[in-house]
C-alpha cells in the first residue's frame, strides 16, 4: 500500500462556515506530513474523523485502504494517536495508564516503552494528576509510539514540550519513518513542520489552501526584522533587496518583513555597522494575512 | 460577580429546592393518615412516636408536639432535611473554593481587577441566596402539604424556614473556611465532610445523653434543631440564630484572610519542601483484562458503596428490636409490621426499613458509577480508549458488566452483613426471603445503572442529573401513589414499586419483567448512542 492516508471531498459542517470542507488528499506511505494551520481552521476536526471520533457530513477518509468510519477498529490497529487535548486520567500512575491503553492495542512491549519514557525524562511511578502538562503529553508520546505503529497520527504534538524534549520529539518521528512508519503531524508552528515534514498540507478556514514541499514552505516563511546600524543606513539596498518588504525608517532602526531566504537582506547590509538585529516569526494567521493578501489570492480560489 | 456566583450555583437550586418542596409537602399532606383525626388518636400517635424518636435521635432531633401536624413535620421533615441540604453545603463549598480555581474561573476573576474579599464575599451571597430561595420552597412545600386540612400561620413557617437557611449557610461557610486549607477540590470535599461529620456527632451526643449538652452547642446542628418555632408552644431560638450569625461571619472573614494569604491553587500554610519518593510499583494486572480494568478504575466507588451498605445494615438491624418495642404500641404500626411478616414484627421491620434503605444505597450506587462513566467521556478518557483498536459497542458492555459485578458485590456485602448482624441480635430471618429481597436488588440498580448509561453514552454532562431525577422521580411516585390513589399503572413508573416487597409477598413478577426490559433496552439504546455518536467533541 503506497499510500497511507487518503480522503476525498472530506467534510464536516458544523454549520455558520465552521469546518472543514472537500478536503481531498492524499499522505504517502514512509512519508512525514505536517498539516499547519492557525487555531480553528480544521486540523483537529481532519484528524478526529481520520481516528473515526467523528463522523463527516460527506467525503469519505480511508488509512491504508481502510474506511476510518465503518473500519474504524481496523484502521486503529495500525495507528498511535495523540490527541491535541490531554485526557485526565485522575489518580491512575502513569505506568498504570500505559497498562491500560496497551492493554487495549494488544500489550506493551515493556523494553520499548522503558526506552521511550528514558529518552523523554518522563517518570512512570507518578499520578496522572500530579504531571505537569509537559509530562501529560510525554506520556500521551509514550501511548503512540509504544506499539511501533505504521501511521503515527499527532495533534499538535509538541504544545507543553520544553525544547530539549521537543528536539528528543523530533528525533523519534525521524527514527519512526527510517522505520517506515508514516507521520500525519499537526501544528500551527510554521517553524516546528520544517524540522521534520517531507511535506506539508496547508488548511485554513476548513480547506486545504495549499500542499508544499520545504521548499515552498521557504517561499511562505516570513519573518519581521528589525535592524540597528551605528552609522548610515542603506535604506535603498534593503529596499531592493529580494524577498524584503515593508521597510521603514526610524531614526537608526529599519523594520521591515523578510520572506524566504535572508541571504539577500544580510548582502545589502554587509559593508553597513550592524550593532543590533532581531528577528521574529509573526503568527501562522499573520504570515498567511501578508502571503495571501496579494498575489497569493487566485492561488487560494485556485487550490480551493 | 454576584450574579455569575449565583449562576453557578443554580442546579443544586432547582434539585434541593425541589427536594425541599416536595419533602415538606409529603410529610404535611400524610399527617392526617397517620395520626388519625382525632384527638385521641394523634395523642396516642404522639406517645408511640416519642417512644419512637428516643431509638431514633442518632438521625432526627427531639421531637416536639407530634400531635400536631406542624409539630410533626418540624420532627419528620424538617429533621432529616439537616442530613439532605448537609451534602449541599459541602459540596457548593468545595466548588466555590476549589472547583473554581480547578476551572481557572478565580484566574480570571482576580485578572479582571475582582479584588480577593470581594470573591469571597460574593461566593457567599450567592450560595446564601440560592439556600434563601431553597429554604423559602421548603416553607411553600409544608404550606401547600397542610393547606390541604387546616388554615397556615405563616410566622412559624418563616421562623423555621429562617433556621434551615442560617443552618445550611453556616455549614457552607465553615465548609468554605476549611477548603481555603485544602488544595484539592476532593481534599475539600473530604475535610469539609469530616468536619460537618464531627460537628453532627457533636449534636447526637447532646440528643442522646443530656451530660454533653452543653457541648452540643458547638454545633449548627443543635442551633438549627433548637429552634421549635413550627409547633406550637415553640420557639424561635435567638442563641441558635445569634451562633449562626456570628459563625457565618466569622467563618467569612477567616476564608477572606486564608484567601488573601494563599496562593490561587494554593494553601494558606505551605508545608516544608521534601521530596517524596513515588512508589514504583508494578501496574495491577487487572488493567490488561476487559471489565475488570473498569471494575479496578471504579473499585473505590464499588468499595465506598459496599462499605455505606454494610454500616447502615449493622445500624438498621441493631435498631430493629428497641424501635419495632417501641413502636408495636402503635395500632397502625403493629398492624403494618405484623400483619405483613406473618406475625413476626421484627422480620416485617427489617422488611420494609433495611430492604427499603437498601434500594435507595442502591440507587445512589447507580448514579455513582454513571457519574464515572460520564467522567470517561468529559475528561477525555473516551477518546483514548476510542483511539485504540476498541468497539463501541464493546465499551457499552464493559460499563454493563462492571454495573453487574459491582451491584453483586454491594448487594452481597449489604445482606451478608444484615443477615449476620440479625443472627447476632437474635432475630430469626428467613434465609430463602434474605436471598430473593437481596437478588432483586440487582435488577434493581441495573435499571438506573441501563438509563445512565443510554444518557451518558449521548449527554454525558446531564447523564447524573438525568439520573438524579429519575430516582427521585421514582422514589416520589412511590410515595405519592398510595397517598393520593393513582393507579396502579402510575404506582408503576416507580422503580420501587416494581422491586416490591420480595422479603414478605415474594417476587413480584411484572415488575421484575419490566426491571429487565428497561435493563436491557437501556443497554442496547446506549449501544446505538455510543456507535453514532461523535466522541471529544
Amino acid at each position: 500500500m503506497n499510500e497511507a492516508i487518503r480522503t476525498e471531498g472530506l467534510t464536516k459542517d458544523y454549520g455558520a462556515g465552521r469546518g472543514l470542507f472537500d478536503l481531498d488528499l492524499t499522505v504517502r506511505a514512509g512519508e512525514v506530513f505536517g498539516y499547519l494551520g492557525p487555531n480553528g481552521a480544521g486540523k483537529t476536526t481532519t484528524i478526529r474523523q481520520l481516528m473515526g471520533l467523528a463522523y463527516p457530513t460527506r467525503g469519505r477518509a480511508s488509512v491504508f485502504g481502510l474506511d476510518c468510519h465503518r473500519q474504524a477498529v481496523e484502521v486503529k490497529r495500525h495507528v498511535g494517536y495523540v490527541p491535541g487535548e490531554p485526557p485526565q486520567f485522575g489518580g491512575l500512575r502513569g505506568r498504570e495508564v500505559i497498562a491500560y491503553l496497551g492493554a487495549m492495542a494488544g500489550g506493551v512491549d515493556e523494553a520499548h516503552v522503558k526506552s521511550l519514557c528514558d529518552r523523554l525524562q518522563l517518570d512512570l511511578s507518578r499520578r496522572y494528576r500530579e504531571y505537569s502538562s509537559g509530562n501529560k503529553k510525554k506520556l500521551l508520546l509514550v501511548i503512540a509510539f509504544m506499539h511501533r505503529p505504521q501511521l503515527l497520527v499527532l495533534d499538535e504534538p509538541t504544545s507543553g514540550l520544553d525544547p530539549l524534549n521537543q528536539q528528543e520529539f523530533y528525533a523519534m518521528v525521524r527514527e519512526a519513518r527510517q522505520g517506515g512508519a508514516t507521520v500525519f503531524l499537526s501544528s500551527h508552528v510554521l517553524s516546528e513542520v520544517e524540522h521534520v515534514c517531507d511535506r506539508v498540507g496547508i488548511i485554513r478556514t476548513g480547506r486545504l489552501v495549499n500542499i508544499s514541499s520545504l521548499e515552498e514552505l521557504h517561499e511562505i516563511r516570513l519573518h519581521r526584522v528589525e535592524l540597528e546600524f551605528a552609522g548610515d543606513v542603506p535604506v535603498e539596498a534593503i529596499r531592493r533587496a529580494d524577498g524584503v518588504d515593508g521597510v521603514t525608517v526610524e531614526n537608526h532602526r529599519v523594520h521591515c518583513v523578510v520572506r524566504g531566504s535572508f541571504e539577500p537582506l544580510m548582502a545589502a547590509v554587509a559593508r553597513a555597522h550592524v550593532v543590533n538585529l532581531s528577528s521574529h516569526e509573526p503568527s501562522l494567521e499573520d504570515t498567511f494575512l501578508e502571503y495571501y493578501s496579494d498575489s497569493g489570492k487566485e492561488e487560494v480560489a485556485a487550490a480551493c | 460577580m454576584l450574579r455569575n456566583a449565583f449562576r453557578l450555583h443554580r442546579w443544586g437550586l432547582i434539585g434541593y429546592g425541589v427536594v425541599l418542596f416536595v419533602s415538606t409537602y409529603i410529610q404535611a399532606a400524610a399527617f392526617m393518615q397517620v395520626a388519625g383525626t382525632t384527638a385521641a388518636s394523634r395523642a396516642a400517635f404522639a406517645r408511640s412516636m416519642t417512644t419512637l424518636a428516643g431509638q431514633l435521635s442518632y438521625i432526627l432531633p427531639q421531637p416536639f408536639r407530634l400531635d400536631t401536624l406542624d409539630g410533626y413535620v418540624q420532627w419528620r421533615a424538617y429533621g432529616p432535611l439537616a442530613l439532605v441540604v448537609m451534602i449541599w453545603a459541602i459540596a457548593a463549598a468545595a466548588d466555590a473554593a476549589r472547583g473554581d480555581e480547578d476551572k481557572q474561573l478565580v484566574d480570571y476573576w482576580l485578572a479582571a481587577r475582582v479584588s480577593r474579599a470581594r470573591l469571597v464575599a460574593s461566593r457567599l451571597a450567592a450560595f446564601g441566596l440560592a439556600s434563601l430561595v431553597a429554604a423559602v420552597l421548603g416553607g411553600l412545600g409544608y404550606v401547600a402539604g397542610a393547606a390541604r386540612y387546616e388554615s397556615v400561620s405563616l410566622g412559624p413557617v418563616a421562623g423555621k424556614t429562617l433556621s434551615l437557611w442560617l443552618f445550611v449557610l453556616t455549614l457552607f461557610a465553615l465548609c468554605f473556611l476549611v477548603a481555603q486549607l485544602i488544595g484539592s477540590i476532593r481534599g475539600a470535599q473530604a475535610a469539609g465532610a469530616g468536619v460537618v461529620v464531627v460537628l453532627y456527632l457533636l449534636d447526637v451526643l447532646g440528643r442522646t445523653n443530656h451530660s454533653f449538652d452543653g457541648l452540643s452547642w458547638l454545633s449548627p446542628f443543635k442551633w438549627y434543631d433548637a429552634t421549635t418555632v413550627l409547633a406550637p408552644g415553640g420557639n424561635l431560638d435567638g442563641a441558635g440564630i445569634a451562633l449562626s450569625v456570628a459563625a457565618i461571619a466569622v467563618a467569612g472573614v477567616l476564608s477572606a484572610l486564608a484567601f488573601a494569604r494563599r496562593d490561587v491553587r494554593g494553601t494558606p500554610f505551605a508545608l516544608p519542601h521534601r521530596e517524596v519518593a513515588a512508589k514504583d510499583v508494578a501496574p495491577s494486572p487487572l488493567l490488561a483484562w476487559p471489565v475488570a480494568r473498569l471494575l479496578y478504575r471504579q473499585r473505590w466507588i464499588v468499595a465506598v458503596w459496599a462499605l455505606i451498605t454494610a454500616a447502615m445494615a449493622v445500624y438498621m438491624v441493631a435498631i430493629a428490636h428497641s424501635v419495632v418495642d417501641s413502636a408495636i404500641n402503635l395500632p397502625g404500626m403493629r398492624e403494618f409490621l405484623t400483619h405483613s411478616s406473618g406475625g413476626d414484627p421484627y422480620r416485617g421491620f427489617i422488611a420494609a426499613f433495611w430492604f427499603g434503605i437498601a434500594q435507595l444505597l442502591l440507587a445512589g450506587f447507580a448514579v455513582h458509577l454513571v457519574s464515572g462513566w460520564a467522567a470517561d467521556d468529559t475528561e477525555g478518557i473516551l477518546t483514548s480508549v476510542l483511539s485504540m483498536p476498541v468497539h463501541r459497542w464493546a465499551v457499552i458492555g464493559e460499563r454493563a458488566a462492571t454495573a453487574l459485578v459491582g451491584t453483586v458485590v454491594v448487594v452481597a456485602v449489604g445482606s451478608l452483613t444484615a443477615a449476620a448482624m440479625a443472627a447476632a441480635v437474635g432475630t430469626t430471618l428467613d434465609a430463602a426471603a434474605v436471598f430473593r429481597a437481596s437478588w432483586l436488588l440487582i435488577p434493581f440498580a441495573l435499571t438506573y445503572a441501563a438509563v445512565g448509561a443510554a444518557a451518558s453514552a449521548d449527554f454525558p454532562r446531564a447523564a447524573v442529573g438525568v439520573l438524579g431525577v429519575l430516582a427521585f422521580l421514582s422514589f416520589l411516585v412511590y410515595e405519592l401513589a398510595p397517598l393520593l390513589n393513582w393507579p396502579a399503572w402510575a404506582a408503576n413508573l416507580s422503580v420501587q414499586q416494581l422491586y416490591g416487597t420480595p422479603f414478605l409477598t415474594g417476587v413480584f413478577w411484572n415488575g421484575l419483567w419490566a426491571m429487565v426490559a428497561v435493563v436491557v433496552v437501556g443497554f442496547g439504546v446506549a449501544t446505538l448512542l455510543m456507535q453514532r455518536r461523535e466522541v471529544g467533541q
